[in-house]
């Protein structure tokens, strides 16, 4: 059943059409005839739909754009958008109804006797799903428009997307809220030597199993989805990737909970981090440490600050307290809707799609605050992942899970 | 016994076209679907394009007529070379088959389209029942 019309007053409301119009007067401003979207985040900051196949939107100059997608899932994706299924059509290996006839059928009438600027998105990426426009496909479309120009135009959304809106934060929330409870479960089923006989796959479906009954979408991390490490893996040297594998739980070692839950295209993010039943001062120590620096980095995030600025603080801390040696340095990654994962605010740093070190966050913008520790001399590392906000003062951890590493 | 052919895209073969997919073919049968289509032919043996216009409105088959020139609005255009369009009126050829192929092209939405395909298939069968000059 469709849940597309989200009325003002719902708390998950995003005014869509408002974003559209905002795209196509940056158009204007910009000298852009049409603007082709193909990265996830496009679809998901203009559809309201996720969209797992390859997809495109088309965003005239005035009017409702089109999107297509493969056709297999068109009829759903139309069903979740905000726009009706005359504006959600569907490609296939068809004559005339191929990406590239398609899209050249939809791009052509905004073109003046076939000239014209044609906004696309294209860059690279860490982000595999990230979506741009592919060598093949642009050669292909500049074949079917020869007289056109392309502009490389990603910046108008990312801009655009930059500051969340309070229907974006709610679903956040409300993501952040399902993954407390798969905490809750995980924890529920560890406690008082439940680990036993447990593997990390089993523990990142419980916590999946917890998380779709509490309403969350799909685990939608590309990472494996819940990422689930145990022992050694927990501290892979310079690691913050670890997908579930078929390893036993143990006694003695720590256990990390890293858990992905999607709301409406807002995401949950949070990791939780576990001692197996027992623990030894030297462990308990590296526990200390890591909690004490995740306080310190949840105090310090705030409007004015920059990535290089908050990790001079932090790695100054690490270094008084003697742990500089087990810390991965980098203390967020960036998060929007679906697909709008890891590089913050725009591509104007000292490498092209990375996070400017130097960019100034601003109220209501969304980072996830991600910090990991890793000591794989001795077998144990910890992550800490946690939607925050920046507020007014400060930021609000989306996640509400206590912080702590306990002995289960 | 001799039965009387029909010019295959003439006027009188359009109308008996019409005239038998009015007979066999029940709003119920054509799901009652409302729509429109034009079969685009290209390169004819007269060396011209034409096409064939299909209106149906609630399942009913209210019109096949031959078009030259300026083409009325329709739902779906299938644009291909008359040989091919012939070897799917004879029932040599699926028209998905075709699509698949590459050598027809459909304009308007494939959702809509696939949908309508299996309807799209019982007129092209009754197409084929006409004894047809090509």
């Amino acid at each position: 059943m469709t849940e597309k019309m989200l009325t003002k007053d719902n708390p998950y409301f995003i005014d869509f059409p408002k974003r559209i119009k905002a795209i196509q007067k940056a158009m204007a401003q910009h000298g852009i005839d049409v603007y082709l979207g193909s990265r996830l985040r496009t679809m998901s900051w203009t559809l309201d739909a996720f969209c797992p196949w390859r997809s495109y939107i088309v965003i005239p100059p005035e009017g409702l754009p089109t999107a297509i997608t493969f056709v297999i899932d068109a009829a759903r994706v139309a069903d979740d958008s905000w726009l009706d299924q005359d504006h959600i059509l569907g490609y296939g290996p068809m004559g005339g109804q191929d990406q590239v006839s398609l899209l050249a059928g939809l791009i052509k009438p905004y073109l003046k006797a076939g000239r014209g600027v044609i906004g696309m998105e294209t860059g690279m990426g860490t982000y595999l799903p990230e979506g741009h426009l592919t060598l093949f496909e642009f050669v292909m479309l500049k074949a079917a428009m020869p007289k056109a120009s392309f502009k490389n135009a990603h910046d108008i959304i990312d801009e655009l997307s930059m500051i969340k809106d309070q229907g974006t934060i709610n679903r956040f929330k409300e993501a952040s809220r399902i993954v407390d409870i798969g905490h809750r479960a995980v924890l529920d089923a560890i406690k008082e030597g439940g680990y036993r006989g447990m593997t990390e796959t089993e523990i990142g479906g419980l916590a999946a199993h917890a998380m779709r009954k509490a309403g969350s979408e799909w685990e939608w991390s590309f990472t494996g989805g819940n990422e689930i490490a145990s022992g050694y893996r927990t501290g892979l040297a310079a690691g913050a990737c670890t997908p579930a594998s078929r390893r036993k739980l143990k006694t003695g070692e720590p256990l990390m909970v890293d858990l992905h839950a999607m709301f409406r295209l807002g995401l949950g993010d949070h990791s939780h981090n576990y001692f197996l039943g027992k623990a030894t001062r030297r462990q308990l120590w590296h526990a200390k440490n890591f909690v004490d620096l995740i306080k310190l980095c949840l105090k310090t995030y705030k409007p004015g600050i920059s990535p290089t600025k908050l990790a001079d603080q932090m790695l100054a801390f690490t270094e008084e307290r003697g742990f500089q040696d087990y810390m991965v340095p980098g203390f967020e990654h960036g998060i929007g809707l679906m697909g709008d994962e890891w590089r913050i605010g725009m591509n104007d740093g000292p490498f092209e799609y990375w996070t400017n070190p130097d960019h100034v966050y601003r109220k209501n913008e969304m980072l996830i605050c991600a910090v990991q520790y890793a000591c794989p001399e001795e077998n144990i590392g910890f992550r800490y992942e946690n939607p925050i906000l920046i507020t007014a003062n400060g930021c609000e951890a989306m996640s509400k899970f206590p912080l702590s590493i306990d002995v289960v | 016994m001799s039965t009387k052919k029909f010019k295959y895209l003439s006027k009188e073969w359009a109308a008996e076209v019409e005239k038998r997919c009015k007979a066999k073919l029940s709003p119920e049968k054509m799901k009652h679907i409302t729509s429109s289509m034009s079969t685009i032919y290209t390169n004819c043996p007269d060396g011209k394009t034409r096409a064939v216009f299909y209106k149906l409105t609630d399942g009913v088959v209210e019109t096949v007529s031959i078009v030259e020139g300026t083409l009325p609005k329709a739902e779906f255009s299938i644009t291909a070379d008359y040989d091919l369009f012939a070897k799917i009126s004879r029932a040599e050829l699926k028209a998905r088959s075709a699509l698949m192929s590459g050598k027809m092209s459909l304009k308007g939405n494939l959702v809509k389209a696939l949908t309508l395909s299996p309807t799209v298939d019982r007129l092209n069968e009754i197409i084929a029942t006409v004894p047809t000059e090509y």
